[in-house]
């Protein structure tokens, strides 16, 4: 029981944070190697907002909930923006340029101590017991529900509502998208809102967690596989190539030797590259953008 | 940290002027993996020398220090070296980053013939007796001696047979330590149950902590970076464990205690805690106000530490300096820690590292709401 507890945890983990680079590829076909620091800003967003509203732990979180957002748009509209109709290639260096930014202006700004939110907010992460035997931390329940309330309204968003039709319009052909007087860059200014949004709401619960340090930027990478195993293009292939990677990491640590626990995500990824390159669920065609 | 980015650029673009200073260079991890860990330690010794200054240098020279950011990069560490000997003339070369860092400086002291102390940084195997003629250390981690400190402490404290568990991040020295520990630990016998190894660094450290749990182990030793060692702790607590759990005391050990006020988490360590209110602690107080730190005050003993060590090996190098002069320094330093640590540190001709280390252990004291020791200075002699 413990270790579907655990599995449902990393997955959960991976879901949300590869939730965004999906969003940002699905729509603008731009992969985003800045998504790691963006989730990292996420996680002291948090951070400085608990200190800031020190008792309005609510205030806090939504605070920094709409920072987050706010931060994906700004990124779009001073950065991005100016990459449409550059080559994809020019827009993935850009993010990496945006990364290395980040990552030194948060180094000068929050410094290199360990961050505690969740002591700030005023709150503690007590565990509970799942079953019989099994025991999930308070941090880790709520990244579950997170995770799967932003699933399920994504579905619903890009399914039911008239800017998420617009959204998976752009996605499939921008061209005709523009011709039928979709603005699309209002469209991939929300994208980038809600894939730092995500990757904000993940880097919060992690740092909720465990705290936050200069080195949760690595996680962001880590989740990686997830998004590629599953489909870059593809929001359920990152659900299941999330699951898929978290099941292997977990069963390797259990069953086999912890040290290969960070080398499977990358060995199961590499399968998929031979078996199927563009992901369980990914469309074959996205393959040749990337 | 902002101050030390920007002396960083101004002593980038100084010209390699006449010495009229004793010139000594650092390559550290002030950004990247390990920053954390060793920026505090350099922003201290910076502020200890620049008060050496203010009162008159050392021998009626100044200390000019010039540190060099290697973010825990070898290719950057070596370039480091190379300007630090070739433009900057450097007699002392100072290494606190990552043990990654320490083969390509170690080559470049060498070439140059010039000393190579570590200073904040784990002691390379080298400095231990019969220590490598140009390679000193003074830093806190010992590798070997503190599982035998850590593992001496838990055969005091068990009263029932010992089922011990270990943790590692999957870095080098961290490994080689926790499986010298497995070793020693069936040596003193105890039965060692399980050892996790977490890549540096993991996003949830449940499924190691419960690796761990299930081995059932009264006993968890842990030698690694904080985040590793704490993490894996909390994450077992979390799961129901009830035993008891000792780990490496470094930087923020003092706060953390604090922080997580866990009666069975220990902390083993060689540099006294600021609850000791000594008069040197009331001068680093002092110091780290003056310059202005970042840092909490609990975190600059190490590089305070490696301050005293520097002025006085300079102290002890007759003026004009030379790499040869300060080696003859080196080899024979008492240096007296006003009680940051147990007793002197001491080098030798054949022994670099100090000839005894001293091991403190603390936990949180529930009944008085505060840290409390559990283990006064134990002696351990270094020996061949």
């Amino acid at each position: 029981m413990q270790l579907a507890v655990n599995i449902a945890v990393l997955a959960a983990i991976y879901a949300l944070i590869s939730c965004g680079y999906v969003l940002i590829y699905r729509v603008s076909r731009v992969l985003s190697l800045a998504h790691g620091e963006l989730m990292m800003l996420g996680a002291y967003g948090l951070a400085a907002t608990a200190s800031l509203f020190s008792g309005h732990p609510l205030v806090a979180i939504a605070a920094s909930a709409a920072l987050a957002l706010l931060i994906g748009v700004l990124v779009y509209v001073v950065l991005m923006w100016r990459m449409t109709g550059e080559s994809v290639l020019a827009a993935v260096l850009a993010t990496i340029a945006l990364g290395i930014l980040l990552r030194g202006a948060m180094t000068l700004v929050f410094g290199m101590q360990t961050r505690y939110p969740l002591q700030e907010l005023g709150w503690t992460n007590i565990s509970i017991a799942v079953g019989g035997s099994a025991r999930i931390s308070v941090a880790g329940l709520v990244l579950l529900v997170g995770t799967a309330a932003v699933y399920g309204g994504l579905f619903v968003f890009l399914r039911a509502s008239r800017w998420g039709i617009r959204m998976r319009a752009a996605g499939q052909n921008p061209l005709l998208a523009a011709q039928r007087g979709i603005r699309l860059h209002g469209i991939y200014a929300l994208a980038w809102g809600l894939a730092t949004f995500t990757g904000g709401m993940a880097g919060m619960l992690i740092a909720c967690d465990a705290g936050v340090e200069s080195t949760l930027v690595t996680i962001g990478l880590k989740s990686f596989p997830a998004a590629l195993v599953g489909g870059l293009d593809s929001l359920l292939g990152a659900l299941v190539g999330a699951w898929i990677v978290a099941s292997a990491e977990v069963l390797m640590i259990n069953y086999v030797d912890s040290l290969l626990s960070d080398v499977v995500p990358f060995f199961v990824l590499l399968a998929m590259l031979v078996v199927r390159p563009w992901g369980l669920f990914g469309t074959r065609e996205e393959l040749d953008r990337v | 940290m902002k101050k030390t980015l920007f002396a960083l650029l101004v002593t980038a673009a100084w010209p390699a002027a006449a010495q009229d200073a004793y010139v000594v260079g650092v390559s550290a991890a002030m950004t990247g993996p390990g920053a954390a860990t060793y920026a505090p330690v350099v922003e201290a010794m910076k502020a200890y020398l620049e008060h050496v200054n203010s009162s008159g240098g050392v021998n009626g020279k100044p200390v000019r220090l010039i540190v060099q950011d290697d973010g825990a990069e070898p290719s950057k560490a070596a370039a480091n070296a190379k300007k630090l000997l070739s433009q900057d003339n450097v007699v002392m070369l100072i290494n606190t980053s990552l043990s990654s860092t320490y083969a390509p400086m170690v080559a470049e002291a060498k070439r140059a013939n010039v000393p190579l102390y570590f200073g904040g940084s784990v002691c390379p195997k080298e400095t231990y007796p019969p220590a490598d003629a140009l390679q000193f250390c003074s830093s806190a981690f010992g590798a070997n001696l503190d599982s035998q400190g850590a593992l001496g402490f838990i055969k005091s404290q068990a009263k029932e047979p010992t089922r011990i568990g270990f943790a590692a991040m999957a870095i080098p020295i961290a490994r080689a330590e926790i499986d010298y520990a497995e070793g020693l630990s069936k040596t003193m016998g105890m039965t060692p149950v399980e050892k996790q190894i977490s890549p540096p660094p993991a996003p949830d450290y449940t499924p190691f902590a419960t690796k761990l749990k299930d081995a059932n182990p009264n006993w968890v030793f842990s030698w690694s970076p904080w985040v590793s060692q704490v993490r894996t702790f909390e994450a077992l607590r979390r799961l129901g464990w009830n035993g008891r759990y000792i780990t490496w005391a470094h930087l923020n050990a003092e706060d953390e205690l604090a922080r997580i006020k866990d009666a069975e988490f220990y902390v083993i360590g060689t540099n006294a805690l600021f609850q000791d209110n000594l008069p040197i602690q009331a001068e680093i107080r002092a110091v780290a106000h003056r310059a202005k730190l970042d840092y909490p005050v609990t975190y600059l003993t190490e590089g305070f530490i490696a301050g005293l060590v520097v002025e006085s090996v300079l102290r002890n190098t007759p003026w004009p300096p030379t790499p040869q002069k300060v080696l003859a320094a080196m080899n024979h330093l008492k240096v007296d820690l006003k009680g940051l640590r147990g007793g002197p540190l001491e080098w030798t001709k054949d022994n670099h590292f100090r000839t005894r280390q001293y091991y403190r252990v603390w936990h949180w004291d529930n009944a008085t709401n505060s840290i409390a020791r559990v283990q006064d200075w134990r002696a351990i002699d270094v020996k061949r």
